[in-house]
């Protein structure tokens, strides 16, 4: 990986470039990462060296390092890095010119696009054909955005297009192919493919991009879009850069190998100890790995550090709301509120509250109100669908689960939510469908596998061994709230096998000794065990197990005391035939 | 069930085409005074844009509304000498609708042509659209979305508008615009030229037509009964009427997804709601119809299309169930199955009757159920379809459910005779089973005739007509095979009669076909009008006041009098198909009880009356079953003509009836020849059709290993085909097939008879003799007799007596309903149990030998079965040796030698064959 310094110097070089041509969030992300970074300590005092926000000294005083740092990025292809470069492209246009940008460049960023591309129109400028396309480009987005309400029809929305989009991609393509395109214009391009459909050729272009302005975190992130299995993401052919990992650690994670991008990330923080961004992607990926003690401190972290932050919060509600945390549920909830109340991630924060509180029809609201805010919002089509399957209203979840799935086919919770609620309904051979569709998405989860195998277990079917199977995947597979053991004991128990139920119920005795955990599975595993000693006559081992279920109170210690009773008599009988 | 964001359901929007069939509207009634407005010279002329106004707002061919090209185009069919003005009207009109104070002038003026409430105080003169009218209500609607229209709304129909006129005038023939451009052009000459313009493209359409008839998708102008292609022939009678159909399929399937629509509007209109769903109610019935020879890929890329268009439009993903379901693929139908049924929740589409209060937000989730569990039947896995069924039972009593639970009882009675019942005996003892009340005591068939007789109940309480009507057909079925037993017997037993009762079946066929006449006209209105409107669309290069055409105008008015025809019946398809699967039912009870004429007919109506509403491969039975009547009664030559008609007609339908039938065919023909490794190769062929899970195509398989035996037999290989024999009966024996048992133990005593231990035969052919009595097969007890006649006869000549006794008692059924092999078969032992009667001497009545041995021989040439002929020509000569007709002796004998020199070198002779497959 390339130097801290040189990180630095390219990433502030790129946040200029990026907000120069109205890529805000891509300059955003940069500015972030850049932050990120920790400081060199001999060159600051150690008082800025953490959180250097607001100190404009410090600012200025990077901007002096700036003019004599001549470091050029080690890796990757050096394009605009270099700082000649920029003096070549920033002082090389005519001044009229300069002043048709800087006018379009104002229009951009007061949101009047056609204005801007209509100053730009005969601008031969890279910069300015960049923020041309891009300006037409958003306008032809926000016309669709606006048409999409407009038309609705009888039968749900039509389809709207970007009407900008055939133009601009004739227009890029002649670019490109007179190679004069800069790794700008190529983002657009890319951009222009994606809609319309032609993913491969997008995929190569956003390639071409991005290995030859790596930094622009906007065209990643297209491109992670457009890698949806492994395959397309080996077979990209990218250049080696730290923007690289970036892009491969948020792929893992989209593709769920949540273990590799979680080692990515620290790999990547080394560089970037106190990226915001990092912290927030390790919680969702320990999230989905379930730590949510972890996932928790990070967040804690996260907000001293950066208390209005909205993005990714969602997740952190959803976490308080799995360990109950009623107060700081609806603290978070206030805050983000008082913050941007217009945003999904806030309405389903308050949704998660109110489904918390046990008030489902208004956590149903928020949720509605999130979906229309951002109508392919996954997390709240799914959870919509949970409040509705607490509503018993299971239509309507089975409706929300499947527009979950929809829109991503690989939200394993989903395809639960749809076996849930098919099973509640009384049909468990058609939720197994959706059952085998969530084990099959994430085949490490107890839970899915208990599901699959209490749906088994029913009373309809009454399929012992394939709940045998299920019941045995999810006892592979760290099985938190230890049901699988149990379930796996009685099942053969059911069926008649002693022996192993003796197994499992010994198994599941360790597991509760080591978690220390008490209840009347504990009981009824000694019950179990004893009487099994007793009748294969191994009597010293039945009669530990009779004396541990001395120390409960009720009716198992009369049962163990008379159990012992039993055993010592067949001992002497065996001791002493008469 | 509006999870999703809600919103106002807007049913109707405004496009430019319903713009423009305004405009005609005014056309058609403008506020004038006279009895025919001014452009119209008759008023016939009058009445045709009536009806094509009418047919615009209810046709439900595709889910596109048409361009302007595609409109003129239809215009200037119906228009006649009008059509100039029409064209000119209508383009001058749209073009004039520029900004949106157009518009309300526009619908101002719309709204005049409209009579008042009260339609008496009008005048008689004047013409007033009558609001209540079809065409008068679709004006208001219009109007009444455009009043709620927002401005927006209003924006967008001026841009679609100009894009609409703008694409029109982009791709007319330039001669076209010229004619829009230039008002002076003589009206006559610009008339004249394009109909002779059409004449070209007429007759292009003609040579094209003869050329690739086949490939190419010219459905839009029927020519079938264009020139000398008159079908004389039955079977092409039948193809005549569906191949237009599947043309025109495809051609709507190309021109929707061939159209140039790049990202603008153009011509991307959706139909109303209501057309659209006429449209794919159509192209259901249409798959279910053509089964896998439905084009796939265009279908499933409209239906991509219009998924797109109208996400809300849940029918669209059942409809992709279903073309996936025909084309087998599992995976797909699975998916997309799911997925209908968790948008619609079961309340869109199938025959949905609204549950009573109170149940309502539950959705009907039983239906997702049977649905599946008929997927699961479709593909072959009775295991898991009795599962779903089971299940869908379990769920609709819960939601007291009570159509549901009809349909799926039948269902699972339809799965329990279609598939061997040995293997189901954990389900219907597990507490859940619908009839488990009944007591476990009945056997598996019992129990379906239970399932049977309760669903019929169930049925008729709620009158669900159809669903009475294929009960009885499947209570038909069920009789064909079973012996009738006493459900529950107590008492004395002496009742108890061990037969089959043929009077049931068909009093059960009759009552089925019966229930379906009394159908009217019952909940397929929309669907029927669409359908009517669309074939009188299609239908409008009939002129009437053109006089260009004349010369053919007499074929294509017949031609379309036959489309007419066969349209817009009252009676839904659905029910046609009960009826026609009723024919197909008579024909197999005919075939078991061995009449064959009877049986003959029954098929023959099928295929002429039938075949145009069935789905192919009933059709395809329909037609296998003639062949097959042909090669037994008329021999191999004619059979395989029939068969490679049938073959073209059904190329499209993989793994079919007809190749099936194919196969039995040339096995039979290489039996006959004596070409054994050829019969061997292809009865292995039969068996390979058949799906490897057990239970499954039970019927296919014991066809193919009695053919393997069969084969053995041939081969002289007699353990080895007792060996297959007695497996197959064993196989037989465990799902029940008791009638196919009755063929096996008859094989058996066939292979004893002829490795010349005819003691042991005659057990197995009084065992077939009984059975065959049980189930009244005629036909196979005649035969049966007649092997137990034979094996008497090789005990010793004192048995001849008994056995020519045997043969005559049976001679009747042989004669009168055998096949040819049956009848030379007969005649063969007749004349040899004459010859070794002692009593019998050959030359006080030489024609009582004579003359059966004269007619066996010339059916088995006929049927080229060489051994047997050579058999014949062999007693023959012996017969002419004796008579000392030394002449005919040595004709016969030339002709046995012929004979045994074909079977002994069967591959000199059988190149021809093996060239047929």
């Amino acid at each position: 990986m390339a130097s801290k310094e040189t990180c630095r110097t390219e990433l502030r070089y790129a946040v200029r470039h990026l907000s120069d041509r109205g890529l805000y969030s891509a300059s955003k992300w940069a500015a972030e990462q850049l932050m990120g970074i920790e400081q060199d300590p001999s060159k600051h005092t150690p008082s800025h060296t953490r959180f250097q926000r607001g100190s404009s000294s410090i600012r200025r005083r990077f901007r002096t390092a700036d003019s004599s740092a001549s470091g050029t990025p080690s890796a990757g292809v050096s394009y605009v890095t270099t700082p000649s470069m920029i003096g070549v492209e920033d002082y090389d246009y005519d001044p009229i010119d300069n002043d048709f940008y800087l006018l379009g460049k104002s229009y951009f960023d007061c949101r009047e696009y056609r204005r801007a591309a209509h100053v730009l129109r005969d601008q031969t400028g890279k910069k300015a054909v960049f923020l041309r396309c891009y300006a037409l480009y958003l306008a032809g987005e926000k016309r669709k955005e606006e048409e999409m309400i407009e038309l609705e029809g009888p039968l749900g929305k039509s389809d709207a297009v970007n009407k900008e989009l055939g133009s601009l991609e004739r227009e890029l393509s002649t670019l490109r192919k007179n190679g004069t395109i800069d790794p700008f214009a190529l983002y657009v391009y890319g951009l222009v493919l994606k809609e319309k459909g032609s993913e491969n050729l997008a995929r190569a272009i956003l390639t071409e991009s991005v290995n030859s302005y790596p930094w622009n975190w906007s065209a990643w992130s297209e491109l992670q879009a457009l890698c949806t299995t492994i395959e397309s993401l080996n077979s990209l052919n990218l250049n080696n850069h730290y923007m690289k990992d970036f892009f491969l650690a948020n792929a893992y994670h989209e593709l769920r190998m949540h273990n590799e991008s979680l080692s990515k990330y620290e790999y990547l923080q080394g560089t970037f100890t106190f990226s915001n961004y990092i912290q927030a992607q390790i919680a969702k990926a320990q999230y989905n790995l379930r730590e949510f003690e972890q996932v928790e401190v990070i967040f804690e972290e996260l907000l001293r550090n950066d208390p209005y932050r909205i993005e990714d919060m969602d997740m952190y509600s959803n976490v308080l709301y799995a360990k109950e945390c009623f107060s700081a549920l609806s603290y978070l909830a206030h805050r983000v509120f008082l913050t941007d109340k217009y945003r999904p991630e806030s309405c389903c924060i308050v949704g998660n509250y109110y489904s918390l509180k046990g008030q489902h029809e208004k956590s149903v609201m928020y949720f509605r109100r999130a979906l229309k805010l951002n109508k392919n919002y996954l997390t709240a089509w799914t959870l919509m669908g949970h409040e509705y399957v607490e509503m018993k209203n299971t239509s309507a979840a089975v409706d929300a689960y499947r527009r979950a799935v929809d829109i991503n086919p690989c939200d394993y919770r989903a395809w639960y939510g749809l076996g849930q609620a098919y099973e509640m309904m009384g049909m468990p051979f058609y939720a197994l469908h959706y059952f085998k569709k969530s084990v099959f998405l994430q085949p490490n989860d107890s839970r899915l596998w208990i599901a699959m195998a209490q749906c088994y277990e029913t009373e309809q079917l009454h399929m012992l061994e394939e709940a045998i199977k299920c019941y045995k995947r999810a006892a592979n597979c760290n099985d938190r709230e230890a049901i699988a053991l149990n379930q796996l004991a009685k099942l053969h128990l059911e069926l008649g096998r002693s022996e192993e139920a003796a197994l499992y119920y010994k198994r599941d005795l360790e597991r509760m000794e080591a978690e220390e955990r008490e209840g009347p599975n504990m009981v009824e595993a000694l019950m179990f065990l004893a009487r099994h000693c007793q009748t294969k006559k191994r009597f010293d081992e039945a009669e530990v197990y009779c004396t541990r279920l001395l120390d409960y109170t009720g009716p198992e210690k009369e049962t163990a005391k008379s159990l012992l009773r039993g055993i010592r008599y067949e001992r002497d009988v065996e001791h002493f035939p008469s | 069930m509006a999870t999703g964001i809600s919103k106002s359901p807007v049913s109707f929007t405004l496009t430019p085409h319903k713009i423009s069939i305004c405009i005609l509207v005014q056309v058609y009634a403008p506020p004038s005074q006279n009895s025919t407005p001014f452009p119209f010279s008759s008023v016939s002329q009058h009445n045709r844009l009536g009806i094509f106004i009418l047919s615009l707002t209810k046709v439900s061919e595709g889910i596109f509304e048409p361009t302007l090209d595609e409109l003129i185009a239809q215009l200037s069919e119906i228009g006649g000498l009008l059509n100039h003005w029409l064209n000119d009207h209508l383009t001058r009109r749209l073009s004039s609708l520029a900004s949106p104070d157009d518009l309300f002038n526009f619908f101002t003026d719309l709204r005049g042509i409209l009579g008042g409430s009260d339609a008496n105080v009008m005048d008689d003169d004047q013409i007033m659209l009558d609001p209540n009218s079809n065409i008068g209500m679709f004006t208001r609607r219009c109007l009444l979305a455009f009043n709620q229209m927002p401005f927006e709304g209003i924006c967008h129909l001026l841009t679609n508008i100009g894009t609409y006129c703008k694409d029109a005038l982009s791709s007319y023939p330039p001669c076209g615009i010229s004619n829009l451009d230039d008002p002076t052009d003589d009206p006559d000459a610009s008339l004249e030229f394009e109909n002779m313009e059409m004449e070209n493209f007429v007759y292009e359409k003609v040579s094209d037509d003869d050329d690739e008839e086949s490939s190419m998708g010219i459905g839009r102008i029927p020519f079938h009964g264009h020139g000398s292609k008159a079908f004389s022939e039955l079977i092409e009678d039948g193809a005549s009427s569906s191949r237009p159909r599947l043309e025109h399929m495809d051609t709507t399937a190309l021109s929707s997804s061939d159209m140039p629509r790049g990202i603008g509007f153009n011509g991307t209109f959706l139909h109303t709601n209501w057309q659209v769903q006429g449209y794919l109610s159509e192209q259901a019935n249409a798959i279910e119809k053509l089964g896998s020879s439905f084009p796939l890929n265009a279908f499933e890329s409209t239906l991509r299309k219009l998924q797109k268009l109208a996400p809300d439009l849940h029918r669209v993903h059942f409809l992709r169930y279903l073309n996936s379901l025909y084309h087998d693929d599992y995976p797909g139908a699975l998916e997309n199955l799911h997925r209908y049924f968790d948008y619609s929740a079961g309340t869109e589409g199938l025959e949905y009757v609204p549950p009573p209060s109170g149940c309502s937000t539950l959705g009907r989730y039983e239906s997702a159920l049977l649905c599946l569990g008929m997927m699961h039947f479709h593909f072959g896995h009775p295991k898991q379809a009795l599962e779903v069924l089971t299940e869908a039972v379990r769920v609709s009593q819960q939601y007291s459910d009570d159509t549901c639970l009809a349909y799926t009882l039948v269902a699972i009675s339809n799965l329990y005779s279609e598939i061997g019942i040995s293997k189901m005996s954990r389900i219907i003892g597990s507490s859940s089973w619908p009839v488990a009340g009944m007591g476990t005591s009945l056997s598996a068939q019992q129990q379906l005739f239970v399932l049977l007789q309760r669903s019929l109940k169930r049925a008729e309480s709620y009158k669900l007509k159809r669903l009475v009507a294929s009960i009885h057909l499947e209570i038909a079925k069920y009789d064909l095979t079973h012996v009738q037993r006493p459900l529950l017997s107590f008492g004395p037993k002496a009742s108890l009669k061990l037969r089959t009762c043929p009077p049931n079946v068909h009093k059960e066929i009759w009552l089925s076909s019966h229930l379906i006449n009394e159908f009217g006209d019952e909940s397929s209105v929309m669907t029927t009008e669409g359908a009517f409107c669309t074939a009188w669309l299609k239908n409008l290069k009939n002129p009437t006041g053109s006089l260009i055409f004349t010369e053919e105008n007499e074929n294509r008015l017949n031609s379309n009098v036959f489309q007419f025809c066969a349209q817009p019946s009252s009676v839904p398809g659905s029910v046609l198909q009960l009826l026609g699967s009723s024919y197909l039912v008579r024909a197999a009870s005919w075939e078991m009880y061995g009449s064959a004429p009877l049986a003959r007919m029954n098929a023959l109506v099928y295929a002429t009356c039938f075949a145009d509403s069935s789905s192919l491969s009933d059709a395809a039975l329909a037609y296998s079953k003639l062949i097959q009547h042909l090669a037994v009664y008329k021999g191999y030559k004619e059979a395989f003509a029939a068969l490679k008609i049938a073959e073209e007609k059904f190329l499209c339908v993989s793994k079919s009836r007809i190749l099936i039938a194919k196969l039995q065919l040339l096995h039979e023909c290489a039996l006959h020849r004596g070409h054994l490794k050829l019969a061997q190769q292809l009865c292995d062929e039969l068996g390979v059709l058949a799906s490897p899970v057990t239970g499954v195509d039970l019927e296919l398989k014991t066809e193919a290993s009695l053919r393997h035996a069969r084969t053995l037999l041939a081969a002289n290989q007699y353990s080895q085909a007792a060996a297959v024999a007695h497996s197959l009966f064993c196989m037989c024996y465990k799902f029940n097939m008791q009638v196919q048992n009755a063929t096996v133990l008859l094989l058996l005593a066939e292979i004893h008879k002829r490795s010349g231990n005819a003691v042991l035969g005659i057990p197995y052919a009084l065992a077939s003799l009984s059975f065959c009595q049980s189930f009244n097969l005629d036909l196979l007890k005649a035969s049966a007799t007649l092997t137990l006649a034979e094996l008497w006869l090789s005990l010793g000549s004192n048995h001849a007596k008994k056995a020519l006794a045997l043969l005559h008692g049976s001679f009747p059924m042989l004669l009168g309903h055998g096949g040819l092999e049956l009848r030379s078969r007969a005649f063969i032992m007749e004349a040899k149990c004459y010859l070794a009667d002692p009593s019998f001497s050959v030359q006080d009545d030489p024609d009582m030998i004579l003359e059966p041995l004269r007619q066996a021989s010339e059916e088995l040439q006929h049927l080229e079965y060489h051994e047997l002929a050579s058999e014949a020509f062999y007693l023959l000569a012996i017969v002419y040796d004796k008579l000392g007709q030394l002449d005919d002796r040595e004709e016969a004998a030339s002709s046995f030698k012929q004979h045994i020199t074909a079977f002994e070198n069967p591959q000199e002779v059988d190149n021809s064959l093996s060239n047929t497959l």
